[in-house]
């Protein structure tokens, strides 16, 4: 057992949890010095008293025994040997500073994870590397969020809009498993459920809350775009849509209505595999319910070489039935006043050719994002300038970007990669440099929860010795960079806290005192009819001159997915990844011994008719090929209605069995730069007995 | 008593309660088998939960032949003494509902023991589904959700008529 201090010695820490973003609130139990037990506390809106087993094991995590808890440095045989933390940024300095005198300071990167969070978690990075002097931050999300992300603002200027669903009377789920992905969303399902709402969810994959769903419907991976103009064409014909908004406060109405015309129900039929009538049926329901329809988009449709503009296409369609900032539908939320930590007016560096800014502009000028599958090439010596060095934090390419052969030769061709983790990773098992990283419960952060305009404070529950948070990784090299006591003056996180909160007139010992959040700004809705959209027209951007401006179609235009344009006879199915899993957090959790009895290994969805054609039987090992990897692992045999057929699925986040060898970096949706991780073309082989052995 | 039941139509198959359950009982070395039950049908397209009543003429307890199974005095549910149980599973023939089962690892009978009165699985429901209180708490939510698909007419929280 490692020694662990808690902050009190008995008694009750509220805090939140962080096992996924959906932050709830939780307390932890201590007795005797030893987190015994977490339960979930009463009174804050996102989570209603409840939380989840994934939530219940942050213990399990912050004493599991395979923790890093010293500080690691490779010996050029490949071995780690330990070394003192104050030596380990001694030198990890060195080589920063010796690689920016010879290369530059743009040859150093920075990566944030998933696992590590948001808000200041984030912008800790952002900031150091401004700080430094190099454009190049990379995090999972120029491979996943910001797709959503920019499908929703370039229409209307923001993001999260996350619907009030209980108030709904019609919600449509596209590419999203709720009960998976936002356990909170549940309770809301179920009161608009018991308030008669109707459900229709769409997605190549069954999942259990399409039971209820009024329509469920099964659409080729990656055609979501076609069925969303089916709807727009349907909609505006009918001359159902909302009128004053798109007489008043948008523009590019004819150009949509004009493009939409080609997308009828049979054209929609062919492109989707959705019968025209249900198409029909969906539309029906719409104009029925409107202006209450409560839009969802998952991470199902940003995972395409097409994912932008077909959220786009939703959100378009969203506001042409009045959804608009009302409370079930694309609700507008408000930002809390406060100082951000990053320094892109101060030191803007733009010009410094931020890695993959010239092939994806929009993520780099609107996410100030740069590539991270240009970011190999990059490494690799085949870039405008070569990236030399690499500091990550709880991210782990190795298992979730694409393309893992060309990943891991990359990030293995580094000068200097450091990794800051929990475990050992497929990621940290490539570093020169291993830092132990704290779990969400040794450090205290603010986090502001858009849907609910709330702002929480999270508490310190326990600290290992010799291991510090996230703030001292980057306080502590800045000091020894020299640019410390310019941009990372703060002596600890509690003072960035209070930084970050000054404008915001609510102060750090008012949340201390209200766990649960407190509500920054009231909710109101409609706002638009009084003040101008954050776009650039002022007003919803049903065609986005913007885009138009840097050469893209102004109309978010359907274009088929990559599976449709390039059909292979070699390669006939679709392998979609990423479902997720109850239990599992992407590529976390899976070293829970007793998560892992329920998710014991890889297992690849097959429908059983493709199952039955290829002569494979239920939990027979398979071979997923395709044009540039392949991957050994179990068939599952689903029920028939559970799986599109021609469609496989496989979990993006094993770190046994990698399916990102067979997912393409190189096939990007040209706003977002995303690579298609959904339907990737394969062919599935049944291994013969003789190859086994 | 207080029992744990469940308010069907808010289920929507997210497994957490038999994960609350099954964690619940690893960690304190009592079992390997969650003892509530999360059932969709792929068929008809049905979902259905639900776990012991704790009846109150048990016939689990009736039947056992070596008294393992008695009343909690506490918090009146019927649970399994694991030194007593032979498993020779008469109580899994007897129970009508199927909600005790030979536990994978003790081969002992096991069934949900309500956690001494405070049922993980409820704290773990987020979706609002399962509830602990009395069977007649359960008839009342009943009377105030009239789309239950019972059929009958009532008023619902909305204060509209169905």
């Amino acid at each position: 057992m490692m020694t662990a201090r808690t902050v009190v010695e008995n008694g009750v820490v509220p805090t939140l949890c962080r096992m996924c973003s959906n932050h709830c609130s939780i307390g932890i139990h201590i007795a005797d010095g030893n987190m015994i037990d977490i339960a979930p506390l009463e009174g804050n809106p996102v989570n209603q008293g409840k939380m989840c087993p994934r939530g219940r094991a942050a213990l399990d995590t912050f004493y599991h025994p395979n923790r890093i808890r010293t500080p690691l440095k490779r010996k050029p045989d490949g071995s780690y040997v330990e070394i003192s933390r104050n030596r380990a940024l001694d030198e990890i300095a060195e080589k920063m500073l010796d690689i920016k005198s010879r290369f530059g300071a743009r040859s150093m990167g920075l990566w944030k994870g998933e696992a590590i969070g948001f808000l200041q978690q984030e912008e800790y990075p952002r900031r150091f590397a401004h700080a430094f002097g190099t454009p190049n931050y990379f995090s999972n999300d120029s491979a996943c969020y910001n797709g959503r992300f920019l499908g929703h603002y370039l229409v209307t200027g923001f993001w999260n809009p996350f619907p009030y669903y209980a108030q709904a009377d019609l919600i449509l789920l596209f590419g999203t498993n709720p009960p998976v992905c936002h356990p909170p969303f549940m309770a809301e399902f179920a009161d608009a459920k018991a308030n008669g709402a109707n459900l229709v969810v769409i997605d190549p994959r069954l999942n259990p809350i399409a039971c209820y769903a009024d329509i469920f419907a099964q659409p080729l991976p990656g055609t979501d775009g076609a069925l969303a103009w089916g709807l727009i064409r349907y909609l505006v014909n009918a001359g159902e849509y909302d009128h004053e908004l798109v007489e008043r406060y948008s523009i590019g109405f004819e150009a949509i209505a004009a493009y939409a015309q080609k997308f009828t129900p049979e054209f929609v039929e062919k492109e989707t595999g959705v019968f025209a009538d249900v198409l029909v049926s969906v539309a029906q329901l719409i104009i029925k319910n409107r202006p209450k329809v409560s839009f969802y988009m998952g991470a199902g449709l940003e995972h395409h070489d097409n994912g932008v503009d077909n959220v786009r296409a939703l959100v378009v369609l969203s506001c042409l039935t009045g959804g608009l900032d009302i409370a079930c539908g694309l609700t507008w939320p408000e930002n809390m006043p406060r100082n951000k930590l990053t320094l892109y007016d101060e030191l803007p560096l733009e010009n410094e050719e931020p890695i993959g800014a010239d092939r994806f502009p929009v993520l780099y000028e609107l996410r100030k994002e740069c590539h991270s599958m240009t970011a190999m090439d990059f490494m690799l010596g085949n870039g405008d300038y070569p990236l030399k060095g690499l500091i990550v934090t709880a991210a782990n390419p190795a298992v979730t970007n694409p393309n893992t052969e060309k990943v891991e030769k990359a990030l293995s061709s580094l000068d200097l990669l450091v990794v800051n983790e929990l475990f050992m990773t497929r990621t940290a098992q490539l570093a020169d440099y291993i830092l132990p990283a704290a779990t969400f419960l040794e450090r205290s952060e603010i986090h502001t929860d858009p849907k609910f305009q709330r702002v929480y404070l999270t508490n310190k529950v326990a600290e290992i010795p010799g291991i510090e948070d996230e703030y001292m990784l980057w306080h502590d090299l800045a000091h020894r960079l020299g640019f410390g006591e310019t941009y990372f003056p703060w002596e600890n996180e509690d003072q960035v806290n209070r930084f970050i909160l000054e404008p915001s007139g609510i102060t750090i010992e008012q949340l201390r005192e209200n766990p649960q959040g407190i509500a920054y700004l009231p909710l109101t809705f409609q706002k638009y009819l009084s003040r101008p959209l954050p776009t650039g027209s002022g007003k919803v951007e049903l065609v986005s001159p913007y885009l138009e401006k840097l050469g893209f179609k102004a109309v978010p235009e359907y274009v088929p997915p990559y599976h449709l344009r390039k059909k292979s006879d070699v390669y006939p199915f679709l392998l979609t990844t990423g479902a997720r899993k109850t239990l599992l957090y992407h590529s976390r959790h899976q070293n829970l011994k007793h998560f892992r009895k329920l998710h014991p290994k890889a297992e690849l969805e097959i429908h059983p008719d493709d199952a039955a054609g290829l002569g494979i039987s239920h939990r027979e090992p398979v071979r997923i090929v395709s044009e540039i990897g392949e991957l050994v692992v179990e068939a599952k045999i689903v029920h028939k209605a559970e799986l599109r057929q021609g469609v496989v699925e496989m979990y993006h986040g094993w770190e046994e069995w990698r399916i990102n060898f067979t997912t393409f970096d190189n096939i990007n949706d040209p706003i977002s730069g995303f690579p298609l991780l959904k339907g990737v073309p394969v062919r599935i082989e049944k291994i013969s007995t003789s190859d086994m052995h | 008593m207080d029992i744990v039941y469940v308010e069907l139509d808010r289920c929507i198959a997210c497994l957490n309660c038999e994960r609350a359950c099954l964690f619940h009982k690893f960690e304190r070395r009592i079992g390997s088998t969650a003892n509530i039950f999360v059932t969709v049908d792929m068929d008809r397209r049905q979902i259905f939960a639900g776990t012991c009543r704790q009846c109150e003429t048990a016939p689990c307890m009736t039947v056992c032949p070596v008294e393992a199974i008695t009343r909690d005095p506490l918090t009146e549910a019927v649970i399994v003494d694991k030194e007593t149980c032979i498993g020779c599973s008469m109580c899994i023939v007897a129970c009508p509902f199927g909600y005790i089962v030979l536990d994978e690892s003790s081969r002992r009978a096991t069934k949900c023991d309500l956690c001494g009165g405070n049922p993980r699985c409820v704290q773990m429901c987020m979706a609002g589904a399962l509830h602990f209180g009395s069977i007649d708490s359960l008839a009342e939510r009943k009377r105030k959700h009239p789309d239950l698909g019972l059929g009958l007419c009532a008023v619902s929280d909305r204060g509209d008529l169905k």
